[in-house]
């Protein structure tokens, strides 16, 4: 979705320009960890996130960055096929950003109790109403968690002076809970049975 | 001439570089806090920041400098924590 340029276009270009600068300044590193600055043109950013550390190496997924009206407002923050640019709806997903929960501690029935059952489970970052739909980074300094209503309470202005918009802070978020879990591949095989014969007799 | 208890490090705070002179025997959390000085940065408590060195390892903002070993040139990444969202 488009948005107009309400800010001052020349401050939300200096501040682009600054973050990409900033980028460049220390891209050997950020490359090495899988980050590769793809495409910038004001107001958008494309870097596609690898897992460098699996082999093959594979490129896990895309992000885009959109600066408009930046810093009047948080960037808008989309997870994409690195390929085509295009956003992935929540059901393709390469991962929802999974953050794990604090475990909880059940107790069991009829035992004693200092004998607990544990309870992990995880939360995503990506949110979105449902697997058609294109998911949004739900994070503080992301335009879409911002504009959400049910946000309304938690300002971008109250983010803002802290940096939380700003590319690097979310790539590293976005990497984080995103690419660093990744510890290899996931091998599906699905062994079928039949008959075995030998040649027919005559 | 530096004193031979301080070192120079360069803190990236949410991507910005800053240049942080530290006592390598004071907490963590003293760097965390000239770093965001230094950067400009405000508004929130340092328990809202992440320290983590090159290797990805998160530095403990109670445990002293030194106990990381860090040399002086060495780069740190400070970034402000996911929070709740979800």
């Amino acid at each position: 979705m488009s948005v107009v340029q309400y800010a001052d276009p020349s401050v939300s270009r200096r501040k682009f320009d600054r973050e990409l600068a900033e980028y460049r300044a220390l891209g050997q590193e950020y490359r090495r960890r899988g980050w590769f600055l793809v495409d910038f043109e004001f107001p958008r950013v494309l870097v596609a996130l690898c897992a460098p550390n699996i082999k093959p190496s594979a490129v896990v997924m895309g992000v885009v960055f959109d600066y408009t009206n930046y810093d009047a407002s948080p960037p808008s923050v989309r997870i994409v096929n690195p390929f085509t640019g295009e956003p992935y709806k929540f059901k393709d997903l390469p991962n929802p950003l999974n953050r794990a929960l604090p475990v909880q501690e059940i107790p069991i029935p009829g035992m004693p109790k200092e004998q607990k059952m544990l309870l992990g489970s995880a939360q995503p970052y990506m949110q979105a109403y449902g697997p058609d739909e294109v998911p949004f980074l739900c994070l503080a300094g992301v335009r879409e968690y911002h504009d959400h209503p049910a946000h309304s309470g938690d300002l971008w202005e109250l983010h803002r002076a802290s940096g939380a918009g700003r590319l690097v802070r979310l790539l590293e978020l976005i990497y984080r809970y995103g690419i660093e879990p990744i510890s290899g591949f996931g091998v599906q095989l699905v062994p079928q049975v039949g008959l075995n014969y030998g040649p027919p007799p005559s | 001439m530096p004193h031979r208890n301080e070192i120079e490090l360069n803190v990236v705070v949410n991507g910005q570089p800053v240049l942080v002179k530290a006592n390598v025997e004071a907490p963590v959390s003293t760097l965390i806090e000239h770093a965001l000085k230094q950067s400009g940065n405000s508004g929130q408590p340092i328990a809202n920041w992440e320290l983590r060195n090159a290797s990805g390892q998160i530095l403990d903002p109670t445990r002293k400098i030194e106990d990381y070993n860090l040399q002086s040139g060495a780069t740190l990444f400070l970034n402000l924590k996911a929070g709740i969202g979800g």
